[in-house]
Parts: structure tokens; sequence; C-alpha cells
């Protein structure tokens, strides 16, 4: 099936953005004669042996006379099609694992300088805090020469796949908002998350799985809930599905208890008959529309719970990532990436709770607590990046992997208490992965102060990372809009200031 | 300055030049196409936000200045000599404005300069005028003369070479006036004392039962729910349970006793500042209370405090005057004649109340009810000694102070009257009949929740920037009968139904589909799909089994396990038992970082902050929902068991006809009867092959599921 590829409307008001895919599926429809084919197609896997279903090849192949996921052109050549974007909630701690400062370690223990601390707003460090050094040993790794900890070896056998940039910032340092600024790029809430952005813009591929996918694992939603993966302004369409390990793979999607899919389908042609009966009467074209969702969900009933099986990986995918059919984990959902992404979900995003290292007790310190993460997560990220390469999909699939803003040089100890070691919520520097889809693989980018507190060298805040991710996805942050409540809302804020830093593309 | 001319006013400033006199209806014109010309090709750069090369065309005062980098942009009376004109016609394309977009028509130029040269006066905006009072003047028709929306309406299509449409089927009409009015289908009684007498006295006697209904406050506190970003929880991280159904019942019984449109603004702005204010006046001001409150670990009160303040000023401007405040925390309006300022002269009126972002909520208002006492928080003022000081955030930013200010509106809104310079006041302000865009905003937005679309289709937009009204004449008809209605929304909403606009069919004519094939003239009756709460409500209604129970504490119905996964909260979904589990979608519990997913997959929306519409999509989860959620399945199965009861004995294409019909709310044709008939010979078929015996009641069942799926069932036709 061919499409036409107009470009994403740089402002739309809600209306002419449906008008506009309304009349893009009238050019499809009239302008090709394939469709009839794929209506056909329809109509035989439909497994209909009716003639009345003769009618239904008027239909499109694949989504509804609206499909708000169909697919749309870049503004530019893109060097990725997809993206998985992997959130370490809580905020991984960019001192243990990635930013090796020695000059840290040297001066554990003692007073942190007071020019760090002035005008500082902490979350929970009361008093003057001491600085705290990495337990963990750093190496350089690859022929790139990677600098990675001793807690992700994984990650440190694909260091030439991945660009790390040391120099991200952000503007908030409590959970919530700092989710929502880097999911959303406003730490307010209804805002559109960049899931949503990329399928508004550019639509999806998977035509029986919803264009924007979630996956969440360590048992809790982000701390900003469900808006993380909102469509805020955007239409609903638009907004992330939470597809689950355990209960219905997306919810509502299984029959009831005695309704098999045979069953399903003689319900659904007596509909389908019977809405067409009212459109032949009533000559309303959401009639249409109506039917083609219906005919979709069928679809879905089937190719979502087949997507989110992974009893039929082979033996030796499932050990690189750890994974066990069945249960509900990190690395479960990373192989789910890979199956969503190679169908052509244009947005995965996972979700993993228990990074936030306060060290007020063993459940959340960086002794025990991070590195459990870490061996929970080191694994399935560097088999993913892995898998995608053999399929060939990790040069069009760009993986992101951090948290929401980075940790403090200081120790913590809450209430004075020094039985735990773990690290406060800190905005001005954090390290964000990029792998695949295009990136300056092998690199590392930006620099840090000798105490890894705040950014020297090329800072990338929030708003220029998003930037640069819809730069490798072919699209231009300022073009990308949508009118909303008398002003132009893009993803990287309302004022034109974010910059794509070349630096981070290959 | 106000200079009125052929019903267009033009705003002139007196500082540069002395105001024109626009004596021409061809100037004014001009004027509204320079302008419009403004807002779509220069603002996004020459705006509030960006005031690239220090140029502001947004305000004409701004546009006029001296510049540092160059002579003034306009110099009323000589195009020749303004910088707008010769940059628009710049021959050096790095020169040549708009930058990096294409250049102006050649229309658009002389547009241009005729205005600057007429001495380019700024037209008022259009929601800023006075309110036209007069009634439009009689059709063609006389069934359409009646009113002024059938005079509006039928004069329009009459002009366009339209045909005026023919009266829907009077059942149609019942249903249709039924799910609009109170949310649900109509019961058989009242469809068949219509459908025996179709007569205008009839059908006022039927939207009059309607409206008496007390499921008529149910469905439209609906659309306030949603402005006041109304949760049972508080938000954030924790999003802990918090107890605020009063105000939700509160609302309700607003709409169901049709408290007048200004005191219901008095009250959920200020009901504490009224004098002598009641237990029921201040239950109302927890609509400012519904902001978020955020219990997360290490979070800064005041930071949460004065993020609540802002998005009170910024609902209120919102919801009631269709003005989006939310940007001018950081920079002046890039459209609008907002400046930075005004975002905080706006706060100022919220900024003295003793609430501070703490976890218990106070200031708490403890209120008796049937089964003990409940607490709400709610809108409490300082005292005189204790009152803050609002300033100026830098770009926004709540630790920047700027200058203090005091409390004010923006100078583009009528003037400041007598009122005080408190939240009692600003909503006396809101509602002073010399400001004519609160009867405008909220007359739309009653236009949107009957017909699916405003007239102003941009409800949260009435500045520069939004959507021009698709019939400036009918909008007023609706804004000025608000007003002269005595702010009676339910009256209000009695006369639209009662028009015969409200009544045409929903069949467009071959005229109506070739020259309005967007229905902005109302050619036909609109045709939508349903809000996610009636799509609910009537499957309910329709299978027998929805708990009409008003008022109380929210419910908890079939809600997928694991759906709440929330950090540091062990809360938990704990389904209702009994009637609560079929109670009305208005009674569901709400939490903010997890709303009811059945809901949600129609369009529902977080609640996390102030919306003024929800746009409608078709995805395959709301179908998977219809189909799938466990109440959709039990309604299905309560409705089969329904029509095996009322029809014993019947052939089961009778019985299909008994269950169209009450469905569907029309006489069903003969090949749908038997298209369904078919579905449950089928069905048996199956079942004589499967393994476990089917029962009839499951046969039906799926007769109930696919009539509950219809299209036809899941619109308002």
């Amino acid at each position: 099936m061919s499409h036409h590829h107009p470009r994403p409307r740089m402002v739309a008001t809600p209306a002419e953005y449906m008008a506009e895919l309304q009349a893009m599926t009238r050019r499809q429809f009239l302008g090709n004669s394939a469709w009839g084919i794929g209506g056909i197609a329809l109509a035989a896997m439909m497994g209909s042996e009716k003639s009345a279903h003769a009618k239904a090849v008027s239909l499109p192949p694949a989504g509804s006379p609206i499909d708000p996921l169909m697919v749309r052109a870049p503004h530019f050549a893109a060097r990725a099609k997809r993206v998985i974007f992997i959130h370490l909630a809580g905020a991984p701690s960019q001192h243990e694992l990635f930013d090796w400062k020695p000059a840290l370690v040297r001066h554990n223990g003692q007073p942190c300088p007071d020019e760090l601390l002035k005008g500082e707003h902490f979350a929970f460090i009361k008093g003057h805090p001491t600085l705290l050094g990495t337990p963990y040993k750093f190496a350089r790794y690859g022929r790139s020469g990677q600098e990675l900890s001793e807690l992700i070896p994984h990650l440190a056998s694909v260091a030439d796949d991945l660009c790390i940039v040391k120099s991200c910032t952000t503007e908030q340092f409590n959970h919530a908002p700092a989710q929502l600024l880097l999911h959303t790029g406003d730490p307010r809430f209804g805002g559109a998350s960049m899931g949503s952005w990329l399928t508004y813009g550019l639509g999806s591929e998977a035509s029986e799985l919803p264009g924007f996918v979630v996956l969440v694992s360590g048992d809790k939603t982000p701390d900003a809930g469900k808006s993380v993966w909102g469509s805020g302004f955007l239409p609903g369409a638009f907004q992330g599905v939470q597809c689950r390990a355990s209960g219905d793979p997306v919810l509502y999607v299984q029959n009831p208890e005695g309704v098999d899919r045979a069953a399903r389908r003689r319900m659904l042609d007596a509909l389908q008959d019977l809405n067409s009966m009212a459109a032949a009467s009533a000559a309303d074209p959401e009639t249409d529309a109506r039917i083609a969702q219906y005919e979709l969900a069928f679809r879905m009933q089937a190719s979502v719970p087949d997507a989110m099986d992974i009893a039929h990986e082979d033996a030796a995918t499932l050990e690189a990532y750890g994974a066990t059919p069945g249960k509900a984990s990190f690395a479960n959902n990373c192989l789910l990436a890979r199956r969503l992404s190679e169908r052509g979900v244009r947005f995965v995003q996972l979700f993993d709770w228990g990074w936030d290292a306060h060290g007020t007790n063993a459940t959340d310190d960086i002794h025990t607590q991070l590195p459990k993460k870490c061996k929970e997560s080191d694994r399935p990220v560097a088999a993913l990046i892995n898998d995608l390469r053999q399929r060939g999909l990790l040069d069009e699939t760009l993986i992101v992997w951090g948290g929401e803003f980075g940790r403090t040089p200081m120790a913590e100890f809450r209430d004075g208490k020094k039985d735990f070691f773990g690290r406060d919520h800190h905005p001005h520097c954090f390290t964000v992965l990029l792998a695949g889809g295009g990136c300056n693989a092998g690199t590392t980018y930006g620099e840090t102060d000798e105490l890894g507190c705040r950014v020297v060298r090329d800072p990338v805040p929030v708003k220029d990372l998003q930037a640069t991710i819809l730069h490798l996805l072919g699209l231009d942050h300022r073009r990308l809009a949508y009118r909303h409540a008398g002003l132009e809302r893009h993803l990287t804020g309302v004022t034109p200031d974010a910059r794509v830093h070349s630096g981070l593309i290959a | 300055m106000l200079v009125a001319c052929a019903g267009i006013i033009l705003v002139g400033m007196a500082m540069v030049a002395p105001p024109q006199r626009v004596d021409d209806a061809a100037d004014a014109m001009i004027a509204e196409r320079a302008h419009d010309i403004l807002v779509s090709r220069c603002l996004r750069c020459h705006g509030g936000v960006r005031e690239q090369a220090g140029l502001n065309l947004a305000w004409r005062d701004r546009a006029l200045q001296t510049r540092a980098k160059g002579p003034p942009a306009i110099i009323p009376g000589n195009a020749a000599a303004s910088a707008l004109l010769t940059r628009v016609m710049h021959t050096d394309p790095e020169l040549r404005m708009p930058a990096e977009a294409p250049a102006l028509s050649a229309d658009e130029v002389a547009t241009l300069r005729a205005w600057i040269d007429a001495g380019a006066v700024y037209p008022v905006l259009w929601s800023l005028r006075p309110i036209a009072e007069q009634m439009p003047a009689p059709g063609p028709e006389s069934m359409w003369n009646t009113d002024g929306i059938d005079r509006a309406v039928s004069l329009r299509l009459a002009s366009a070479g339209i045909p005026l449409p023919a009266e829907a089927a009077p059942e149609s009409l019942v249903r249709r006036a039924a799910l609009d009015i109170t949310g649900l289908p109509p019961d058989a009684a009242l469809v068949s004392a219509y459908v025996a007498d179709p007569s205008p006295a009839q059908w006022e006697r039927t939207v009059d039962a309607l409206l008496a209904s007390p499921a008529f406050g149910e469905r439209w506190a609906r659309v306030w729910l949603d402005l006041a970003r109304y949760a049972d929880t508080k938000g954030y991280e924790k999003d802990a349970r918090r107890d605020v159904w009063r105000f939700r019942d509160w609302l309700i019984d607003a709409w169901n006793s049709d408290m007048p449109y200004d005191q219901f603004t008095e009250r959920l702005i200020a009901g504490d500042l009224l004098p002598g204010a009641t237990e029921n006046d201040r239950i109302a001001t927890t609509f400012h209370r519904l902001t978020l409150t955020n219990d997360e670990g290490g979070t800064d009160n005041e930071e949460f405090r004065v993020a609540a303040v802002m998005d009170r000023s910024v609902t209120t401007w919102l919801a009631w005057m269709g003005t989006s405040m939310q940007c001018v925390q950081c920079h002046a309006h890039p459209y609008d004649t907002i400046d930075h300022r005004d975002y905080y002269t706006s706060l100022a009126y919220f900024n003295q109340t003793a609430d501070t972002d703490r976890e218990d909520d106070s200031p708490l208002l403890h209120v008796a009810w049937e089964r003990g006492t409940t607490t709400v928080p709610v809108m409490q003022e300082l005292p005189a000694n204790e009152q803050r000081a609002t300033n100026v955030f830098t770009r926004g930013n709540w630790r920047a102070l700027g200058d203090a200010v005091a409390p004010g509106t923006p100078a583009c809104f009528p003037p400041q009257g007598t009122q005080h310079a408190d939240r009692l006041g600003l909503a006396q302000w809101i509602m002073d009949p010399a400001n004519p865009r609160a009867a405008r905003v909220e007359a739309n937005r009653i236009w949107e929740t009957i017909f699916g679309r405003g007239l102003v289709e941009t409800l949260e937009d009435f500045g520069e920037a939004g959507a021009r009204p698709s019939d400036v004449v009918l909008l007023d008809v609706v804004a000025s009968r608000l007003q002269k209605l005595g702010w009676s929304r339910k009256a209000l909403i009695g006369e639209i139904i009662k028009s015969r606009t409200y009544r045409m069919s929903a069949q467009p004519s071959d005229a109506a589909l070739r020259i309005d094939p967007e229905n902005r003239m109302m050619s036909r009756a609109p045709r939508f799909r349903l809000e996610a709460e009636a799509i609910r409500d009537q499957s309910l209604a329709v299978a027998g089994i929805l708990d009409r129970t008003m008022h109380g504490p929210p419910v908890f119905p079939h809600q997928p396990d694991g759906t709440w996964m929330v950090v540091y909260s062990g809360d938990g979904w704990t389904t209702s038992e009994g009637g609560d589990r079929y109670r009305r979608a208005v009674y569901t519990f709400w939490r903010r970082s997890s709303p009811h997913p059945s809901l949600m997959n129609f369009d529902a929306v977080s609640r996390e902050t102030c919306t003024v519409r929800r746009i409608r999509t078709n995805t395959p989860l709301a179908a998977l929902a219809a189909m799938n959620d466990p109440t959709f399945v039990e309604a299905a199965a309560a409705f089969a068991q329904r029509a095996i009861d009322a029809t014993p004995g019947a052939s089961d294409a009778e019985r299909a006809r008994w269950m169209l019909s009450a469905a569907l709310v029309r006489t069903p044709r003969h090949e749908e009867c038997a298209r369904l008939a078919q579905l449950v010979a089928g069905e048996r078929a199956a079942a004589t092959t499967a393994t476990q015996p089917t029962s009839e009641l499951s046969v039906w069942s799926a007769a109930a599921a696919t009539i509950m799926n219809l299209d036809e069932f899941l619109s308002r036709t």
C-alpha cells in the first residue's frame, strides 16, 4: 500500500487537523487503485463469505477514514523512524554510573564548598552537606574508550554504540514536575507528551497496534501519573497506550468470558451490516468511520496479544535479555520494546520505578538498591541494543535512556542519620544515553566541573534534548506545532530558544 | 477612543496622531483585513512573545513607536514611509518580511497600504464589542420567525440558497432532547406522548419535563466539573484522596435550581466573601481549592501554593472569559493586548487566601450530612494584617520578584467600576453587563454542549488568534438572551431546544451538502458521538440497571485490576457493591493520575487543569471498551434479560424489533430486525456445536451488545 505523504501542518486547530486527515484519506482513496485491492484483502481477512461484505471493500485496509495515525512524511530526511525512550523514574545517579570525578572521591566526607551552595535549594538536604565520592570503580571500554562504572558491565560492552550526554540540565528538582518537563516540555500538567507529538507529526506504521505504547515496571506508574504519556491539548487519539504484562495486555482487548473470536466476528458482522443499513439512510460518513474503528479494534484483539507474547522468542534471546515469559519485569519490557518497534510502533516508552536513591534506608541507597536496579536493567538494555543491531533496526531506532534529573555530589543524610548513603535531587546536571537512530555513537558529549556539580561545557537543557530527538526523527521542533488556547504550542515550549545539538548526531 | 460606524467599532490611540474618524464601512473592512494579516503573518515574531527587532505589532501604540533599530513600523497616514510596508515589499529576500515565510500577496500589501494611509486604526476585537441587542429581521417562513435563533439561522440558510430543513421525526427529537438535557435516554411515556401529539405545545411540555428532571443537573454539572478540574484526589506524586464531593453535589444542585449565572459566578469565585455567606456559599468556593496539592516529600510549599494561585487566576480567565492567561506568566500575550504585568495584577486577586499547599488541605469547612460529617477545602481570605504582597515574577520565575502590583484587569477589557479589589469584585466585574465577553463565552459553551460545536469553535480562545464566530448574529442573539433571561441558563437551554432550529432533521439536503459541507450554517442537525459519561449512562439506563441515587461520596464501578499503580501510595480500588456499581458516571471516583480508563477511552479528561473542551476521537480503544468493559458486558446481559422478560413467546424478529426500538427510540426497519434475528439464529447454531450449553440469555446478550455498539446508539442524532 502506498501512501501520500503530506507534511504535518505547522499550526493546526483540532478541526483543521481532523479535516486535513479526512482530506488525505479522500486523496488516498480516490488516487490509489490499490486501495480496492486492500479492501478485498480486508474482506478476506475478516473471514466473511457474505456478499454484503463486498461493500466493505470501500474501507481503507488499515485505519479508519479519519485515521489520526495515518503515516505522514517528516519535514526533512529522518535519521530515525522510531523511538524507544527508557525512563529510569526517580532519577539514577550519574555519579555512580557515568560521571567519574576523582576529585569528588578525594574530598569524600568533606564539607561541601560554600560556592556550590550559594542560592541553592534542595529537596531534602538540610544544613551544610558533605561531599560524597562514588564507591564504584570506573574504566574505559570499547574502541571509543568511553568511561563507565563497574555497575553496568553489559552497557560497557556496547560502549561504542552509546552517545553519553553528561551535560543535561533541567529546571525542576521535584519528581512530578521534572518528569512532566522531560516528557511534555512543561512542568505543569496539560502538555502533550513526546510520543503524542511524534504520532501527531508522523502517524504510525503499526496499523494494528497503538502508535505510542507505554510499558511500566517496578510496580508503580511515574510520579506525575499517566500525564507523562498523556496527549494533553492534542487529541486523545495520540495519547500513549499502556500495555501490561498481566491481565489484558491492553485494557479491554480481551473478549468477555463466553465470547470467543468467532462469536465476536459474528457480532461484528451483524454490527457492520446494521451500521451500513443506517448509513445508507442517514448518509453520514461518520458511520463509515465507526465501521472501520470496530474492524481495527477486532484486528487489535489479535495483534496486541501476539505482539505482547514473548513465549515464542527463542531461548537465546530470552537469555540475552534475562526475560521470563509471563512475568512483569523491566527485562520483559525491553524485549517487548523490540517486538513493538519491529512492528512499526512509533514511540515505545518504558518506565522503570526504583531509582530514587536518597539513602534513607537499604531500599533507596547507593550500596544496595542502586546495584540491584543496575543488575535488573543493565543486561536487558544492552541486549536490546544488540538485538536491534542484529535485526538491522538499530540505525533507524533511537534509544534514549535517562532519568528526570541528576543527583547531588553531596550525601543527603536525611534527618542527620548516616547509616546509609544516597544523594538528593539535582537539576544542574545529569547524564542521558542515546543509542542507534543516527546518534553520534561512541562519543561523550558535554562536561561537568571537577565535583560533578554543574555543566562547564555544552549544556543540553531538556528542551534541547527534545529538539534534537525531534530532529533525528526528521522534524523541526519549531514547525511541529499545534495551536491551543491562543498559543502556538511546541514540545520545546512557546519561546524559540531550544536548539539542536549537532554534536549528538552522527 | 471608540468610534462606531457601520456596525464595526475601531479604536484609535491619541498619543501620536489624532484619532482617525472612520466614516466609511469600507475603511472599517480594510482595518479588519489588515489586522487579520498582522495576526496571521506578523505577530508570531513581532508579537508579545518574541518582539523581534524590538517590534510588537499587537499593540497600536507600540507599532507606532520610534525604535532604536529603525523608523516606526507604522506611520499613520503615510504608508510609503512606514517600515512595515517597505519591509513586506523589499526585493532583498534577506530583508523581506515575513522572514523565512512566503511573501504577502499583492492584495495583502495593498490592504496594508490602504489601511496605514487611512490612519492605521486598530479594530476592536469582535468579542469585546457590545452585544447586538436587536432581533434579526423576520425571514420568509413564519415557522422560523418566532425567535431570534430561528430568524438568524433561516435568514442565513435562505441567503445561501439552502432550503430550510425539515423537522426530525418526533421520537428522534425526544431522544435527542433527553440526551442533550439529561444525558439519559427518554422514558417511554415521554416519547409516546409526543409521538401521539407532535404539536408545539406538547414539545414545550416535553422539554419542560426534561428540564425539571434532576438528571438535568447531573448532565450539565459535567461541563463545569471539567472546568473546575474536579477530581477526588490531590494530584502530583502521592495523589492522595480528598473529600470534595460536596462541591460536585453543589454544582448539580446549582444547575437543577437554576441558580442565575451571575450568582453562580460570584459563589464559585468568592462565595466566602459574600455578605452573610452561608455554608453552601462556602462549599461553592471549593471550586478554586480543586487545584493540585503536592504532598511529595521535599517540595517547597510556597512554590506549590504559588502554582495553585496561578492556576486559580488562569482557570478564571479561561472558564469565564475565554482567554488564555497561562502564556502571560512569562511574557506579554503573543496575539492579544495583554501585558506580562497583567498576569500578576490578575493573580493579585487570588493571592490572599489562607491555604498554603499543606497536606491537610486546610482551611477546611466541616459539613454535616446524613452519614456524619465531611470536610471540604474552601477559600478563606487572610486577615487584613496578614495580606501578602504580589509581585511580578521576572520571566515567570516565582523566586525572581519584580515590581509589586495591586489587583487589576487588563486594559483591553472594560474598565473596573466601583467593585472592591478582591475576588468578589473580580466576579462582579466579570458579570457586569458592560462586559460582553462573559455572556458570549457562556452562551457559546451552552451552544457547544447541545450542538457539539461552538459558534466560536475555540471555546478556549475568544482572542485575536481564536476562531471567529461561524455566525456572529446568532452568537449575539444567544448571548443577549442569556443576559435578558436574568442569566437563567436553564431558560436559555429551554429556548434553544424549543426552537425550530433545534428540531431540524439530521438528514442533509443535497444543497446543504454542497454549499455547507461542514455544517457551519446549521443546515442540518449535527450528529456526533455522545460524551463519555452519556455512553455509560445510556447503556445502563437502556439495560434497566442504572441506579438513579443522587449525591454523596464517589463510587467505584468496575475497573480492570492493576489500573492504579501509584508511587508512595498503598491506595487501591475496591469495586463498589450493589447499586453503587451502576450509578451515573458523574459519581465515579476520579483519580487524577489514573482516571477511569473506560471514560478516558471516550475522551474524558484527567482534570489536572481546567479543560474547556474535549476533543472527540474515534480510536479502536473506545470500541474495545464498549465491547469488553465489564460494565458494558453486564449492561448488554441485563438488556437481553429485560427484552426476554418483556416479550414472552415472541419470535426472534419481534424481540429484535422490541430491542431496537427500546435502544434507538425509533421504529426499526424490517431488514434490521431480520438481520438481528439472523445473528441470534447463528448464535444458537454455534451453541449446538459448543462444548458448553449456551442459554437464551447469552444468545440475546450478543444481540444486545450489537445494538449497544451501533453507531446510531453511540451518537446524538
